[in-house]
């Protein structure tokens, strides 16, 4: 399967920034916007819902100090009970210092490996460059043609308040 | 591009009517401590020294920001940095009352007393320290240096809306470096001295920095109530955006989380140990009515702001974030009440007019000094070099 795209290349932070937002109040289709640095306010023109990682690493970190609760408990109580200094078996506040560090744990790499999953990353993958200018001072806006009604001197219209540099078609095969 | 660095010049005007019910505020307040003092001297001065501390904490919380902003080359606070300016307003008066109260020695400290000292073999041995003429000399020592610092740094800053160039920026760059140094090694002796010794027996090495983290952290969310008031009553409304809110959240947070780190730090060690002089300090703030106000100051210290200040959109809500900030501004009230008055209240705390009257002198007192510093001056430091970066902060 393909789908066509659409680059549009312009000169300026400003010009990427107006853009987008023509583009996407006007109805089109986002791909991904390429800048060679970040750029203010371009996460909200792109219409990014806010992350969910968040939840992620809530969950995770929950999950990893009421495990590491429960697995000192069942050690120290119910496994091998252990009398220290004549404190009761389960003594939360012993417990409290290696539970925090568990909850960190599982939270930061748990959240770190959820992103990668996600966002389908990997040490070594290769990234597309899509345009070369945009690693350099070009800003790049790709859209995808989702329909027949799809008008090239439509999209030019839009962007004319914008410097637009160049814009080319192209056509991306898609792995199913 | 010039066009588009336009510098604000915003004023704050302070009301008549805030100013009258502030001024009549604070002198009930002092009315009822005063009347407290020779109806009940022996309660009503402990909690003098429990808002007076609290007082004094605010204004050095101010001095402190204002230090960090420096050494730290942060622009995100410039935009904000009257505000603690105005916060170190109080110094003066809270300095006064901490050297009055040296007055009420006898009452606040045990060991003061000689006859108490020739029984005690342990009070004998902390007397090189712990005696009064050193203890008075040193609160002035204390108090002298922290007014000298944050006189010469906030009349630098303010200096500099009257001239060009990078003079003050530089100068209290040096100050503020100083000055950090010198408070963590004073701050630490004053806090045992004033709040550690009224329990003298009674020791613990991080009780410093747990006093130090709930002096900022109550600073902060003054500061950030005092910020949010700004931007609703019109002031701030163009100079501070979500960005700054969401950063004094995250700052909040943080030394929430930070006082809840150092509160356990500080319990685990004591109650793993069990060492009888130390223990008894918990011992005896877990019996009765002390125990429910031991889990009223971790619930509202720092388990209701860290659960609220958790999602980013709370962080960034003028609303959300207020409530928070109030609410820690009366934690810290009771984090106080928790240190200081358990050896003067054996039984359970009991909160009753000699328990409002000061504190209620020192807040209202508080807000009355900071609006009528920041009446005063340019409500932003026009001349900073850093302002820009403030007012274009993006996060």
């Amino acid at each position: 399967m393909s789908r066509r795209l659409l680059v549009s290349v312009f000169g300026t932070e400003h010009d990427i920034v107006g853009a987008t937002n023509s583009a996407r109040s006007a109805g089109y289709d986002i791909v991904d916007v390429y800048t060679p640095f970040a750029v203010h306010g371009l996460d909200r023109a792109q219409g990014i819902t806010p992350t969910r990682l968040a939840f992620v690493c809530f969950g995770l970190g929950l999950t990893g100090a009421l495990a590491k609760l429960g697995f000192q408990i069942w050690t120290s109580a119910w496994d091998w009970p252990v009398n220290v200094g004549g404190k009761p078996l389960i003594s939360i506040p012993a417990f409290v210092p290696v539970t925090f560090e568990v909850m960190v744990l599982f939270a930061g790499v748990g959240t770190v490996l959820a992103f990668l999953l996600r966002s389908k990353l990997r040490p070594g993958k290769r990234a597309p460059v899509i345009y070369e200018g945009a690693t350099n001072d070009k800003f790049v806006l790709v859209m995808a043609q989702n329909d027949a009604a799809f008008n090239i001197a439509k999209v030019q219209e839009l962007f004319r308040p914008f410097s637009l540099v160049s814009m080319e078609e192209r056509i991306e095969m898609v792995k199913e | 591009m010039k066009s588009n660095n336009h510098i604000p010049h915003p004023r704050f005007l302070f009301s008549e009517r805030l100013r009258t019910r502030l001024f009549v505020a604070s002198m009930a307040g002092v009315a009822i401590t005063i009347a407290g003092l020779f109806i009940a001297p022996e309660r009503t001065l402990p909690n003098i020294l429990l808002a007076n501390y609290y007082l004094l904490g605010l204004g050095l919380a101010g001095v402190m920001f204002i230090a960090l902003l420096y050494v730290s080359n942060a622009g995100w606070a410039t935009a904000i940095r009257r505000v603690p300016e105005a916060m170190t307003s109080v110094l003066p008066i809270s300095a006064l009352v901490m050297i009055a109260l040296l007055l009420g020695v006898h009452t606040l400290y045990e060991w003061s007393h000689e006859s108490v000292v020739a029984k005690d073999h342990l009070l004998q041995a902390k007397s090189g320290w712990l005696n009064v003429p050193f203890f008075a000399i040193r609160t002035v020592v204390y108090l002298a240096i922290w007014l000298g610092f944050a006189y010469a740094i906030v009349r630098a800053s303010r200096a500099q809306d009257a001239a060009e160039g990078l003079h003050s920026t530089i100068t209290n760059r040096k100050l503020s470096a100083a000055f950090l140094v010198v408070f963590a090694l004073t701050f630490t002796v004053a806090s045992m001295d004033w709040i550690m010794s009224l329990q003298p027996h009674w020791f613990s090495t991080i009780f410093a920095i747990y006093n130090f983290c709930g002096l900022f952290l109550n600073g902060i969310a003054t500061m950030t109530v005092i910020v949010i008031l700004l931007r609703r009553w019109g002031p701030f409304e163009r100079i501070i955006n979500e960005s700054h809110l969401h950063d004094l959240g995250k700052l909040v947070f943080a030394f929430s989380t930070f006082w809840m780190y150092i509160w356990f730090s500080q319990y685990i060690l004591i109650w793993y140990a069990n060492i009888p002089e130390e223990v008894r300090y918990y011992t005896q703030r877990e019996q009765g009515g002390w125990l429910p106000l031991t889990i009223i100051n971790v619930v509202f210290n720092w388990l209701i702001p860290f659960l609220t200040l958790l999602p980013i959109w709370t962080k960034k809500s003028e609303g959300v974030l207020l409530r928070v900030c109030i609410l820690i501004m009366l934690a810290h009230w009771v984090d106080l009440f928790w240190m200081i008055l358990p050896p003067f209240m054996a039984e359970s705390p009991t909160v009753f007019l000699w328990e409002v009257g000061p504190m209620l002198a020192a807040v209202s007192g508080f807000f009355l000094l900071v609006f009528r510093a920041l009446a005063r001056y340019n409500l932003v430091p026009v001349n900073d070099p850093m302002l820009q970066e403030s007012l274009h902060l993006h996060t």
